[in-house]
Parts: C-alpha cells; sequence; structure tokens
C-alpha cells in the first residue's frame, strides 16, 4: 500500500491530431468527443483515489503540445494544484470541486486547441517526443517543489494515449526521452487506439509500464480504469495484460527495412541489408579478399527486461 | 638363433664371473654382450608377463651383481636404464622386474646387522628384499646398487608424479573439468586417456616455462660474514668456504686472475688466502705498501674502474659528458661551491681516508651489482680489453664512435614520434540517417490536402459543441466485452501462458540438464574435430565417437528424459539434445556411405 504521505503524479498525454480524428469523426460522429470523456473520467479517477493524488493533461498536436490542465490561462486563479479557488464555478451535480474544475479546464482549453488549429507547414506528425519531454519537466518541477517545501517524495507516471502513427523523425529524440524517464524511474505507459507503434513499445520495456493496443474505443474508459489506473506498487498484485514482445530490429540504412541479420560498417556502425563495396555514409572503402568473408553482425532480439 | 645366444650369455655370464672382480668392467662387458645380442630383433620387454627371458633385453645394463639371494634363492641383479630385475641362478629368465618409475623408494638394513638386504618398495605397497651373499663384496654391491638406485629413481619419479599430480590439481581447480570427468570417465562413457588426449597438450607448455629457475646471485656482505675468530694468540683464523671463495672470485676477477697464475705453481691455497687477508688490498684503507705485494696489482686495476683524467677527456672528446656533474675536471670552478676533485692536495688526511672508504665502499657494491649482471658473458670477459677488471659496462661504449655516441646519448624514446596504430578518420555524408528510427520510409497510409482539411473542419466543428457527459460515457455491454477480454483467457491475456517454461521446471532438473549439455557437448567436440577424416587413426576415432555418443545417450540422456516426463511436464527440454546427437549420427552414415561408394 503505497504510504499516505506520497505524492503520486500522473501526467496523461493526449494525442489530439486533428486530422487523424477528424477521420475518425467522418466515419463515426461520436467517437471522437467519446475519447475525451474517457479520458476525463480516468483524470477524476486517479485524483478520486487519494487526496494526494495530482494529475496533469498535455495535450499533443501537430503545431505544439498544450498543457490542457493545469492551465495558465484559466483565470480561476493559481490554486489549481491544491484545488482551493477563489471562485468555483458551480457544477451543479454535488461533485467534489477539483474534479470539475478539472473537466472544464480540460474541455474549454481543448475547444480552444482545435479551434485554432491551423495547416501551416507540410507536417502532420504528432509532436510526442516534445509532448512527453514536457511532461518530463512538469515531473521533474513538480518534484523539485515538493521535496523541498513538503519534504515529500513523488512518484510520477506518464500515460500516453495515442491515435496516429509514429514519426520516423522524432526518433533520436524520442528515445533521448525513454531514457531520461529510465533514469529518473518514469513509467511511461501506453494505450493506442489504432496503429502498433514501436518506439513506445520501446518505451514501456525499457521504463517497465505496460503498453496496450485497445481493439474498441468506445470500451475505452474500462480499459483505461481497468490496467492503467493502479500505480507500480499496486500492479503486481493483479493480473494484467502480459508485456508485449518487442521487436528490437534495427532498421537498414538503405531501405528502412527491418533486418535481424546485415552488414555493419566498421567506422561509422551504419547497418545495411545488403553489401556494397564503398560505405555510403562514410565513404570507407571495404577491402575484401573473399566475398564470403564479409563482416556481418548478428542482431539478436533483444529479451524483454 | 635364441638358444645360441642365450648359451652365449650364459658362457659370458661364467667367464666374466672368474676373470673379472671389478663391478664395473663386469656390467660394461655385460653390456656390450647385451647390444650385440640387441641388434637382433627380439620382442620387447613386456611387464605384465611375469618372468622375462634375458635374451630379449633390449635395454642398456647398467650393473650386474651376483649372489644376490631374493626370497631364499640365489641370483643375480641386474640394474638397467628403466628397470631393475633378478633373475635366479642357473636360469635365464627373470623371475623379479621393476620399472624405476614403479618404485617408491629403497630401503637399506641398518649397518650393524648381519644379513645385508636391500628393499625396493613400490607405489602399490607390494616390496621385494634382495639379501646381498656375496661374502666379500656383500656390503660393497650393496652401495653400488643403492647409490645407482638413488640417481636413476628420481628421474623416473618425477615423470610419473608429475604427470598425475597435473592431472589431480586440473580436476580440483576447475569444477566444471571435475563434473565433466566424472559424468564421462566413471560412467565409462569414454576412456580416461581419451579425455586427458586433447587437455595434457595444453598444460605442458605452462610446465616447461615454470622450469627455469633463477641464478642465485651474491651476499653482499659475504666479505663481512667471514667473521674471524681470535686464535688464541694474537692470531686470527678464518673459516674459508668453497661458496665464500666462489663469491669473492665473481666479485672480484682479479683475485681470480691471480689465484689461477700463483696457485699452485708458487703459492699453496692457504698461503695465497693467507696473502690474501694480510694484504693491504683487503683490508680498509689501502695505501699502497709495495711492489712485493702480489695484491697491490689488483688495487691498481681497481682504481682504473674509478674515472680517470683520461678517461674524463675521453668522454668531453665524445661529447657525451654531462658537464656541470662532472668531477675532476682540471679547470673546474663550480659556481659557488668547493671542489668536488679527489686530487686536491688542500684536503686533510681524515677527508682523504673517508672518502678512500666511501669509494672502496662503492667500488664493493658495483662490484657486487657487475658480477651478478656479468653472469652471462663471463667466457667473453676475459678476451675484451679493459674492462674484466672493473666490471662497469659503459667501457664497451667509450670504443663506439663519437657521432653515435652523441646520437645515442639524446636519443630518448619519448621524443620520438609518435607511430600508433593507422586509424581511418570519421567523415559522414549523410549523417541524418542515424536519427531516423526503425519505421518505415514511406507511410502506409497517405492523405491528400483535401483530406486533411476536410478532417480538420470536421473536428473543429465537432469540438465546437463539446460539453463532457462523463455519466455515460460507458455502456454495460462495452464494459462486459472488454472485461472479458482483459480477463485471464481473454484476447488481450494470450501470450502470458508461454513464457512460464523456465518457471516450470525445478532448479535440480535444470542443473542436470546443464550437466548433460556439458557432456554432450565434450562429446561431440571429439566427434566433429574428427572431420575432415585424413587418416585411419581419425576413422577408428569417428567410430569409436559413435559408440560413446549412443552409450551416452542411452545411459544418461534416456532416463534423464523419462523422469522428467514422469514427473514434471510434457515438455520437451531434451529435444535440442536429442537433435544434435541425431545430426553427428545422420553425418557419419553419410560419410560411410560415401567412402563405401567410393570403394566401389
Amino acid at each position: 500500500m503505497a504510504s499516505e504521505d506520497e505524492l503520486n503524479l500522473l501526467v496523461i498525454v493526449m494525442d489530439v491530431n486533428p486530422i487523424w480524428w477528424g477521420q475518425q469523426a467522418q466515419r463515426d460522429m461520436s467517437e471522437s468527443t467519446e475519447c475525451l470523456d474517457a479520458v476525463m473520467v480516468m483524470g477524476n479517477s486517479h485524483m478520486a483515489m487519494t487526496t494526494t493524488n495530482r494529475l496533469a493533461v498535455i495535450s499533443s498536436h501537430f503545431q505544439d503540445s498544450h498543457f490542457l490542465y493545469p492551465c495558465k490561462n484559466w483565470t480561476g486563479g493559481d490554486g489549481a494544484w491544491d484545488g482551493t479557488m477563489d471562485e468555483a464555478p458551480y457544477c451543479g451535480d454535488g461533485k467534489y470541486e477539483l474534479l470539475s474544475v478539472a473537466n472544464n479546464v480540460v474541455a474549454e482549453e481543448m475547444k480552444r486547441v482545435m479551434s485554432t488549429t491551423e495547416m501551416k507547414g507540410n507536417s502532420t506528425d504528432t509532436l510526442l517526443a516534445g509532448s512527453l519531454a514536457k511532461a518530463l519537466c512538469c515531473i521533474l518541477l513538480q518534484k523539485i517543489v515538493t521535496f523541498f517545501s513538503a519534504g515529500q517524495e513523488m512518484k510520477s507516471r506518464i500515460l500516453v494515449i495515442k491515435t496516429a502513427e509514429d514519426c520516423a523523425r522524432q526518433y533520436m529524440n524520442f528515445m533521448n526521452v525513454i531514457f531520461a524517464a529510465q533514469k529518473q524511474n518514469i513509467l511511461i505507459d501506453a494505450c493506442v487506439l489504432d496503429s502498433d507503434s514501436g518506439l513506445l513499445q520501446q518505451a514501456c520495456d525499457i521504463t517497465g509500464g505496460l503498453y496496450l493496443k485497445i481493439p474498441q474505443k468506445i470500451a475505452l474508459a474500462q480499459y483505461l480504469l481497468w490496467v492503467f489506473l493502479p500505480d507500480l506498487e499496486q500492479r503486481p498484485q493483479l493480473v494484467l495484460p502480459p508485456p508485449v514482445h518487442v521487436d528490437y530490429r534495427a532498421a537498414c540504412f538503405c531501405h528502412r527495412n527491418l533486418i535481424e541479420i546485415g552488414y555493419v560498417c566498421s567506422v561509422c556502425l551504419s547497418i545495411f541489408c545488403n553489401f556494397s563495396p564503398i560505405c555510403t555514409t562514410c565513404e570507407t572503402a571495404f577491402k575484401i579478399q573473399l566475398p564470403q568473408m564479409m563482416k556481418s553482425k548478428k542482431k539478436k532480439l533483444k529479451q524483454s527486461i | 638363433m635364441a638358444v645360441y645366444v642365450k648359451d652365449l650369455i650364459r658362457i659370458s655370464h661364467n667367464w666374466v664371473d672368474t676373470h673379472t672382480c671389478d663391478v664395473t668392467t663386469r656390467g660394461w662387458i655385460l653390456r656390450l654382450l647385451i647390444n650385440i645380442t640387441a641388434s637382433v630383433v627380439y620382442p620387447p620387454l613386456d611387464d605384465s608377463c611375469p618372468s622375462t627371458t634375458m635374451a630379449s633385453l633390449s635395454e642398456e645394463v647398467l650393473l650386474v651383481l651376483k649372489k644376490v639371494r631374493q626370497r631364499k634363492q640365489d641370483g643375480t641383479l641386474y640394474l638397467m636404464a628403466e628397470r631393475i630385475a633378478w633373475g635366479p641362478e642357473g636360469k635365464d629368465r627373470f623371475t623379479v622386474s621393476h620399472l624405476y618409475s614403479d618404485i617408491r623408494c629403497q630401503k637399506i638394513s641398518p649397518d650393524g646387522k648381519a644379513k645385508i638386504q636391500l628393499q625396493l618398495v613400490l607405489h602399490t605397497g607390494e616390496s621385494s628384499t634382495f639379501h646381498f651373499s656375496n661374502d666379500s663384496s656383500a656390503l660393497t654391491d650393496r652401495e653400488a646398487a643403492k647409490d645407482l638406485l638413488q640417481q636413476l629413481l628420481p628421474k623416473f619419479k618425477k615423470k610419473a608424479n608429475k604427470e598425475l599430480e597435473e592431472k589431480n590439481r586440473m580436476l580440483q581447480e576447475d569444477p566444471v573439468l571435475f563434473q565433466l570427468y566424472k559424468d564421462l570417465v566413471v560412467s565409462q562413457v569414454i576412456s580416461a586417456e581419451e579425455f586427458w588426449a586433447n587437455r595434457m597438450s595444453t598444460t605442458n607448455t605452462e610446465n616447461t616455462l615454470s622450469d627455469k629457475k633463477q641464478d642465485v646471485g651474491i651476499s653482499a656482505a659475504f666479505l663481512a660474514d667471514i667473521r674471524p675468530q681470535t686464535d688464541g694468540c694474537n692470531g686470527l683464523r678464518y673459516n674459508l668456504t668453497p661458496d665464500i671463495i666462489e663469491s669473492i672470485f665473481r666479485t672480484y676477477p682479479a683475485v681470480q686472475q691471480k689465484y689461477g697464475e700463483n696457485v699452485p705453481h708458487n703459492l699453496t691455497e692457504k698461503e695465497f688466502w693467507t696473502r690474501f687477508f694480510q694484504s693491504h688490498y683487503f683490508h680498509r684503507d689501502r695505501i699502497s705498501t709495495g711492489a712485493l705485494d702480489i695484491f697491490s696489482e689488483c688495487a691498481k686495476q681497481d682504481e682504473k674502474g674509478n674515472v680517470t683524467h683520461l678517461e674524463l677527456y675521453r668522454y668531453i672528446r665524445s661529447g657525451v659528458l654531462n658537464v656541470l656533474t662532472a668531477e675532476g675536471l682540471p679547470k673546474e670552478k663550480k659556481i659557488g661551491g668547493k671542489p668536488a676533485s679527489t686530487s686536491n692536495p688542500n684536503r686533510t688526511g681524515k677527508e682523504n681516508s673517508n672518502s678512500a672508504i666511501i669509494k672502496r665502499f662503492n667500488h664493493h657494491s658495483a662490484m657486487i651489482l657487475a658480477a651478478g649482471s656479468r653472469r652471462g658473458d663471463a667466457p667473453n670477459d676475459q678476451a675484451s680489453e679493459t674492462s674484466s677488471t672493473d666490471g662497469n659496462s659503459r667501457d664497451s661504449d667509450l670504443f663506439q664512435p663519437p657521432i653515435k655516441k652523441v646520437w645515442w646519448s639524446i636519443d630518448y624514446l619519448d621524443l620520438q614520434r609518435e607511430d600508433g596504430p593507422k586509424t581511418v578518420a570519421l567523415n559522414l555524408k549523410k549523417s541524418d540517417r542515424y536519427a531516423h528510427g526503425p519505421v518505415p520510409l514511406e507511410s502506409q497510409k497517405y492523405t491528400t490536402s483535401q483530406d486533411i482539411i476536410n478532417s480538420i473542419t470536421c473536428i473543429r466543428h465537432e469540438m465546437a459543441n463539446y460539453v463532457p457527459n462523463l455519466a455515460q460515457v460507458l455502456t454495460s455491454s462495452a464494459v462486459s466485452s472488454a472485461i472479458a477480454a482483459l480477463s485471464p483467457g481473454g484476447v488481450l491475456m494470450q501470450t502470458g501462458t508461454q513464457q512460464a517454461i523456465n518457471q516450470m521446471v525445478p532448479s535440480e532438473v535444470q542443473g542436470e540438464l546443464k550437466h548433460l549439455y556439458i557432456a554432450a557437448g565434450e562429446l561431440l567436440r571429439h566427434f566433429w574435430t574428427c572431420f575432415p577424416v585424413n587418416s585411419p587413426f581419425l576413422e577408428e576415432k569417428v567410430v569409436k565417437m559413435r559408440s560413446n555418443l549412443e552409450r551416452f545417450q542411452m545411459t544418461k540422456l534416456r532416463p534423464f528424459q523419462e523422469k522428467v516426463q514422469r514427473q514434471y511436464l510434457s515438455a520437451n527440454i531434451t529435444g535440442h539434445l536429442e537433435e544434435m546427437l541425431q545430426t553427428a549420427y545422420n553425418k557419419l552414415h553419410a560419410w560411410q556411405t560415401r567412402r563405401m561408394m567410393r570403394k566401389i
């Protein structure tokens, strides 16, 4: 059991790529808003578990990453974290005020984000690596603040709800974020709605979180509550979906195919699927005696930790 | 032919007995005879056969002793190159024959006893006793036998024991090897020779390296250790052991030279040493007394070792001299200090004697060090011109041409250009390739720009009218299907059961499996190294290995498999081992069929 004094911060990083959501909305009108509802239910449940639980929600867009909650723009004052506020908008259903405030803020901010969406550049990829980096910064800041003000330890984890596909250009940043999270003992969980994401599988494997691909979106809230609500200490006592077998194969530099056995240049360590006498990355010429005796490296599939 | 030779030997024995009494002569003549007979081919001596014909000897006989009784029977004792044997009188067979390597030790009866005996104790614990009953020469015979055995036994003992010791040590040091030995040899899957055949070759090279011993150096206090004792009447008595004499000769070759010149022509050894100790050469203050002292020349030679003016000039000319620290320069004038030249007449007598002692002391230490390093060069020393007396190794360098000496003196290792390994410079042309993740370059989905605009508009429209409705976010049917998927056995829980095999098998079974793998690996290694089969030895070995593998499968693998199946689980954890063995069998079968086809 988590001690009473321990703070738990859950950061939900939600992928709100409008293109994907728009395509989904064109097929089925109600799903997109329901997903947002499900995320809010998850956030409320987390905050309702103990009073020391905290929540942050970040929206991940192709333009930017934005903190939906807690938010500076909200006019209710600075007390977003601990629930004290000057004027609470009356919700009408007797809910714990923190929860209603959170919901309202998230809804407002979401609307604002969507209304200010513009297609400026060419990129339609979600800036997930950036959002994760922001989440890490938020966690770190909170850790320092609580440590120095209240002397308490803070445990935190990140829940990523992913919709669109992986962006290959963010790979380096993504890996850096993952390793930073691992160093700080921050879990990264992933709930994937549409297509499998290799990067998130790696992230969950490395940091010790859970990866789940959901078969249907309408029961998203149930999946979130069942799998992602328990925190790290409680998970070993529950029967949760087993870890996924992660594909750690490297991609060759020429075609970006995932390969198990390939050729590695000994100078620049670039990976190729076919032998060529000159490395195209560093332009080293390889001296070989026989065609069979080429440098080859066997890539083993890494065991899940 | 054999009969004739036997008779010849018997006759010659009798002749030798009657005509010679010297043991060595007897032995020599017999050896000659045996060698003659050995030129005819005889079967080699077989130890397992209890009685061996004398005529079938092919070894050298070192000593023959007659009238040696064994078990109350008269006979002759033969000591040969590798064995000791005894044959009864009149017969030409050896009834007792022991290899020297089998003999653990020899014992002799005490001197006072009437019976003069020699007992040989073997490694197995058995013993044979020989009673020397020759009236005149029993004691000398026994002593001769004992001495010869004393020389020979250690040689053979070392060989036999060393191997066993080595094997034991290897088994003790490596528990995996020990286990392997237990699995394979103790259970008789393969024989001990095969097991050790591969391993002993690696250890022999190590042994030869450790045999090199270090030479013993000279103690620096050897002269002081002589410790003269007062004789009672105002004399001194010096005890000189051969060790001390050797040390003196090694350190001071000049003394050795004098010794060689004077002893034994002019002086006896005693006189030489007396003079040595009396001479002022030996004493602390070397003030030269006169030309009568044969050791004054040694003193002069020693002085030569110190740098003289002549040599100083030589140094200067060669350009090697370090001017700041030079001593004894005629024009020297050290800045701010007294000149340190020993030729300064202003020094007091005491200073002179002090410096003389110190010089002597340093010289003595230098000679000792030089003696240690001179060991390898000793024969060359006599030939070199001036360097034989002072052990100064720099002497040899002085005879090099000057320019070479200059180069030699300014050549420092640090100043040389570093010749590191050749490296290739990294020159990346397309470094953005590294940043690309393991994601296919072309995304599968392609969206047109019109699609994009449509999507954005649609979602914007929808979100504008968004009101959170949290109470109706789930329907019960959706929830129940989700719960079903997440329960054990559900859609999302499928991969959990496959990973538990290593938890289902207990650790002892895993340990046994490991041992099986190690043993099988060893056997398979022997098997596969036989290919390609080039020699008849390898052919035999291959077939033998196949039978070994089969035996291993029968005795070890099958019972293990059955045990596992009976007790624990139906998982096939020995499948891979079976596969490896089957591959080996297939290979052998293929090879055999190919061989038969070739023969046909």
